[in-house]
């Protein structure tokens, strides 16, 4: 298989990730989409070390770890926010700007 | 080049001991956990020991300065005199977060603040001296990580609504940052980008491709430096989360966001031989942040949102003053950082005494409280007209450093962008009065409508830490040779 179709796989994935977060009104499926965009990226980096070079795998590995933290963090706070509003919908929660 | 695994190792055992200031940094994070292991309660104890390992942080990057650029751990960092004078500048302004802190009061959760703001601050340092894509994404993660938290640290209904604002923008950046760093590594063939390798490579290809995986890159950085297309978090976040944390957010990741985008942009540049021209953009960014943070300041009725605002507007001035990429324009952007630092916690400091005694920071509630507490008025009234930019304050120093080496890069260069930079920068110098005025207007001419407010002590230790910062800000306009002379003699390698 070529790496061309790897790369077309990976900004398929990636275009899915950002139509989710614009789209989506739901603080998960937002962090779903991240997490798409995170992989398409993890999906280049491996295909673009094919001829042996070990940094873009390594670099792979790191951005897993650094995505499973980013998610405990962010399920913690939306299940804050869901304690406070009952609702986990971003759009719903604007106590901020009304006070402007 | 390959090395052997003993030379590999003796790199590593070499490495950790240039690394002293961010150890020192770890073994305070550490301390503080260990100490809420044995049930220590008091916020002062914390303090005591974040305050301690933050200045031996400091002191240790003044001890161990680099003059000479060294790479340590298989070129993950690199110690030079431009990331010192940045970790320095962490350290100022985590010392004065911490006092802030302190002088506010009680913390709800002691352990954990004292930690994450160390780990933010140990963030900071490597990100400045990250030479790999590797390090720039796991510092820039350890500073969103423990700030997503700290910004929700009220623990209230609007804290946690900030919090997950600043939580959903700040992931899909670096998701997005992420993504340009893998199709980068595929053009360049390598992650580290002040190698020689990055820019042979990079000067052969001509593909959209490069511009777009920069464009993405640029993405993570503005987030951090709140600059304008990533800048819509500032203001919710900044409204909803502790004083103190403000404070910090509003200088230390900004300033380590703008550094590391200099960096950045210097080895995408290609030294100037890129096919694509990333001084303009540099400075199109520039000019919309100050543009977009001053107009939207002018409408702004909370002194917390309204600094929100003015720190976009001073985000793109630190952009203007790196936009030049020469290395006279890299030494006034430290001393711009420098005074800016001040000016913020000036600013966030004498907010935090109107907010310990009147429990509001609305701008039309400090109607007319400059009868009662004249100290505080007197010295915010300072401070924020430092951030304008006037004489006599070390604001009015930075800015013109900053305009006349735009100048100068404009007539060596002759691009009509840098020369709307510099008048679009002047003419938001006077925009940006009205706003920054309009607190010392309703402190010292509107007469307070509402009941007697409460008198305040003026000799607290928040007005003596607004005081010695303020001070601190006229020294700087009189004797500006203090700070330069001392930049001066900094060399900087890209």
């Amino acid at each position: 298989m070529a790496i061309e179709h790897l790369l077309y796989l990976s900004a398929f994935l990636f275009s899915i990730g950002l139509v989710i977060i614009i789209t989506k009104r739901n603080a998960i499926m937002m962090l779903l989409g991240i997490e798409l965009m995170l992989n398409a990226a993890n999906l280049n980096l491996v295909a673009f070390g094919y001829d042996g070079k070990i940094e873009g795998q390594v670099f792979a590995l790191f951005v897993v770890i650094v995505a499973v933290c980013e998610a405990a963090v962010g399920m913690a706070i939306v299940l804050r926010v869901y304690h406070y509003y009952t609702t986990s919908v971003p759009d719903d929660i604007s106590n901020l700007k009304e006070q402007r | 080049m390959q090395l052997s695994l003993t030379d590999q190792l003796q790199w590593i055992a070499d490495s950790t001991s240039i690394l002293v200031p961010e150890l020192i940094l770890v073994a305070g994070i550490l301390s503080v956990i260990l100490l809420n292991i044995f049930r220590v309660v008091h916020f002062r104890i914390y303090g005591a020991v974040a305050i301690a390992s933050v200045t031996l942080s400091g002191l240790s990057v003044l001890l161990h300065w680099h003059t000479d650029p060294v790479s340590l751990f298989n070129h993950l960092l690199r110690a030079d005199d431009f990331s010192s004078a940045y970790k320095l500048l962490f350290a100022l302004g985590t010392l004065l977060t911490f006092l802030l802190s302190l002088s506010s009061g009680t913390s709800n959760k002691p352990a954990e603040y004292c930690s994450l703001l160390l780990t933010a601050t140990l963030g900071a340092n490597l990100l400045v001296m990250s030479t790999s894509f590797i390090m720039v994404i796991l510092s820039l993660e350890l500073i969103s990580i423990s700030t997503y938290v700290l910004a929700g640290f009220h623990f209230t209904k609007p804290g946690a609504e900030g919090s997950l604002k600043y939580f959903l923008f700040g992931s899909a950046a670096t998701a997005i940052m992420i993504y340009g760093i893998s199709l980068l590594f595929g053009l360049s063939g390598t992650l580290n980008f002040t190698s020689s390798e990055f820019v042979s490579h990079l000067i052969a290809q001509h593909s959209s491709l490069v511009m777009l995986s920069g464009f993405f890159i640029l993405a993570g950085f503005l987030f951090k430096a709140s600059a304008v297309p990533f800048h819509l978090w500032a203001p919710d976040v900044y409204e909803a989360a502790p004083l103190p944390v403000v404070a910090f957010l509003s200088v230390v990741p900004k300033l380590a966001g703008v550094a590391a985008l200099l960096k950045f942009t210097l080895a995408i540049n290609l030294f100037g031989q890129s096919f694509f021209d990333w001084q303009t953009v540099i400075a199109a960014v520039a000019i919309l942040s100050i543009v977009v943070g001053n107009l939207s300041a002018l409408a702004q009725k909370e002194a917390k949102r309204m600094m929100a605002y003015s720190s976009i507007a001073q985000a793109g001035f630190l952009m203007a003053a790196m936009a030049p990429l020469s290395l006279q324009s890299m030494q006034f952007m430290i001393f711009y950082s420098a005074v800016f630092l001040i000016m913020n916690f000036a600013v966030f400091t004498l907010l935090q005494q109107f907010e310990t005694t009147y429990k509001t920071t609305s701008i039309h509630a400090l109607a007319g409280l400059a009868k009662t507490a004249l100290i505080p008025s007197v010295l915010l009234t300072m401070a924020l007209i430092a951030l304008t930019g006037l004489p006599p304050t070390a604001g009015f120093t930075a800015k013109l450093f900053v305009f006349s080496s735009i100048w100068e890069a404009f007539t060596g260069t002759g691009k009509s962008i840098l020369l709307w930079l510099l008048l679009i920068g002047l003419l938001n110098t006077v925009i940006s009065l009205f706003f920054y005025l309009k607190i010392p207007f309703y402190l010292f001419i509107r007469a307070n409508t509402l009941t007697e407010p409460a008198s305040a002590k003026s000799f607290t230790f928040t007005n003596l830490l607004g005081l010695v910062l303020v001070i601190a800000l006229f020294v700087f306009f009189f004797y500006p040779a203090l700070l330069m002379g001392w930049l001066n003699r900094i060399n900087f390698v890209l």
